[in-house]
């Protein structure tokens, strides 16, 4: 049976590739309008437990959502009574959050890792860019005031690099919306309801003007919109987030290709390039799907208390200074037991 | 090999702890671990605002009084794509709430808490996440068609 399905689905594929033709706007441009996400459970760096191929075989991706279904089960079904006390169970119920179920595919291709160059899926930094990365997550932890938090915390830009660019998932809320204009393709990033504005075969900013997610230029390479970006602002260089947080350099050049390859799928490629903080250029892959519903605006200074908790929390506790040091050592957060900081990107060859 | 070497060290001085994919970034600095809650109440108040949602409820003691308090839930815009709305918890609901409290113990102008895991009192939950057999949530899974 199954030799019969196959051949009949590719014959199927192959009459939608021959069939299917980029969409235009009226005055010619591909159209990449409408909601988009790129949840997915893929991480930015491919993980430990996940191979050594950045296409992983059916089988396994089968096994690994199971698994994490699985996880997702345990967390919601705490056995009834109190929460473990200094254990870490999670501090969310999975209700609250939106991570994407499933693994990253690139025309169709399960990955296990956004990055494709290099073949080892870690982001290449140097010495230099891997002591920034560390320096960068643990400043955030000391808590004396708000300009010391991540930029997610204070309710600038998203975390992580969701606003990018490079535009990565993060939690929850990993929507755009792309709408266009003849000279202008403007990417409305829900979180944190940011503003990307893509200025087609336009001029760069001076070069002291540093705005939020960088100056995009764009061209159209046939079907494909092809941006890039530099002039990024100075406290957006870390990009801390679970899973998939990157240290970007100030004079960082991002490379960007949106290429609509069906009605539902956009294919997006970058290229981050920085000789400084990383050994090589390197090279990423995501699929933007359609999202489900339309974009909510995400207003995150409207309720902010968390960052008041922070604050208070920090001064309820104890004095600061050497204290954040001690604390970091005997309880460390997540953000610095991730194993993107683990020393293990340096014992494989990239 | 200077560069693993330095990693290690790095590694084995820093963290010893493992890695939960499922907390929040700032789940440590805001609420402490070591401070687990279960709270029962009726709520008073829903702010359905960014970044989290607040829920507050008031917990009755033993003896008569009451404590005000408030806990965080996930963000609007994630629970409005759940199916959850403000009619999913009237004001007046008895929920019984599972938590880590805040690091902050002020209790102003409430006392704070994580609501990690929300019930109403006759044991339904107020907010489904995964239902343990990878819960459609990225509109991906065709079971969520």
């Amino acid at each position: 049976m199954k030799a019969l399905i196959l051949p009949l689905l590719l014959l199927s594929s192959l009459a939608t590739a021959q069939t299917w033709q980029t969409p235009r706007l009226p005055w010619g441009d591909p159209d990449l309008q409408g909601t988009w996400t790129t949840a997915t459970i893929t991480a930015l760096e491919r993980m430990d437990g996940l191979g050594e191929s950045l296409v992983m075989s059916e089988e396994l991706v089968r096994k690994l959502e199971q698994r994490e279904a699985g996880f997702s089960a345990q967390i919601d079904n705490i056995a009834e009574g109190d929460l473990p006390a200094g254990q870490v169970v999670g501090g969310y119920n999975t209700a609250w959050l939106d991570p994407g179920t499933r693994f990253l595919r690139v025309k169709g291709e399960p990955r296990s890792s956004i990055i494709v160059d290099p073949e080892n899926g870690k982001v290449p930094y140097t010495i230099t860019g891997w002591a920034n990365f560390w320096w960068g997550i643990i400043k955030t932890q000391k808590r004396n005031n708000p300009e010391e938090q991540l930029l997610g915390d204070r309710c600038v830009v998203g975390f992580g690099s969701t606003g990018g660019p490079p535009m990565l998932p993060v939690l929850y809320n990993s929507n755009y919306q792309f709408v266009q204009t003849p000279g202008q393709v403007i990417i409305l990033v829900e979180m944190n309801h940011a503003v990307r504005t893509i200025r087609i075969d336009a001029q760069p900013l001076p070069e002291q003007i540093r705005p939020w997610l960088g100056d995009s230029i764009g061209h159209w390479e046939g079907d494909t919109l092809v941006v890039e970006t530099s002039q990024f602002h100075p406290q957006q260089s870390m990009r801390g987030a679970i899973k998939h947080q990157l240290y970007m350099g100030l004079n960082s050049k991002v490379t960007e290709r949106f290429t609509r390859i069906g009605d539902h799928e956009i294919h997006y490629e970058f290229t981050v390039e920085d000789d400084k903080i990383y050994r090589q250029p390197w090279r990423g892959e995501l699929t933007f799907l359609p999202s489900k519903g339309q974009i909510y605006e995400y207003a995150c200074h409207e309720g902010n208390y968390g960052m008041t908790g922070i604050l208070a929390g920090e001064r309820e506790q104890g004095v600061n200074g050497i204290r954040w040091v001690f604390d970091l050592i005997v309880n460390p957060p997540e953000e610095i037991t991730h194993e993107q900081l683990g020393p293990q990107r340096f014992s494989r060859k990239p | 090999m200077q560069r693993y070497l330095l990693g290690l060290l790095l590694t084995a001085t820093l963290f010893p702890a493992s890695y939960q994919a499922w907390a929040h970034h700032a789940f440590s600095a805001e609420f402490d671990a070591k401070k687990p809650v279960t709270l029962r109440g009726n709520v008073t108040k829903v702010e359905w605002i960014n970044p989290h949602a607040w829920i507050h409820l008031a917990v009755v003691h033993d003896d008569g009084h009451t404590t005000d308090w408030m806990v965080e839930g996930g963000t609007p815009n994630t629970l409005l794509r759940a199916g959850v709305n403000k009619n999913t918890l009237p004001i007046g609901s008895e929920i019984v709430v599972r938590g880590y409290q805040s690091k902050d113990l002020t209790c102003k102008p409430a006392c704070k808490a994580n609501g990690r895991d929300i019930v109403f009192s006759d044991g339904r939950k107020v907010f489904m996440g995964s239902s343990g057999t990878g819960a459609p949530k990225d509109g991906l899974d065709p079971r969520g068609r």
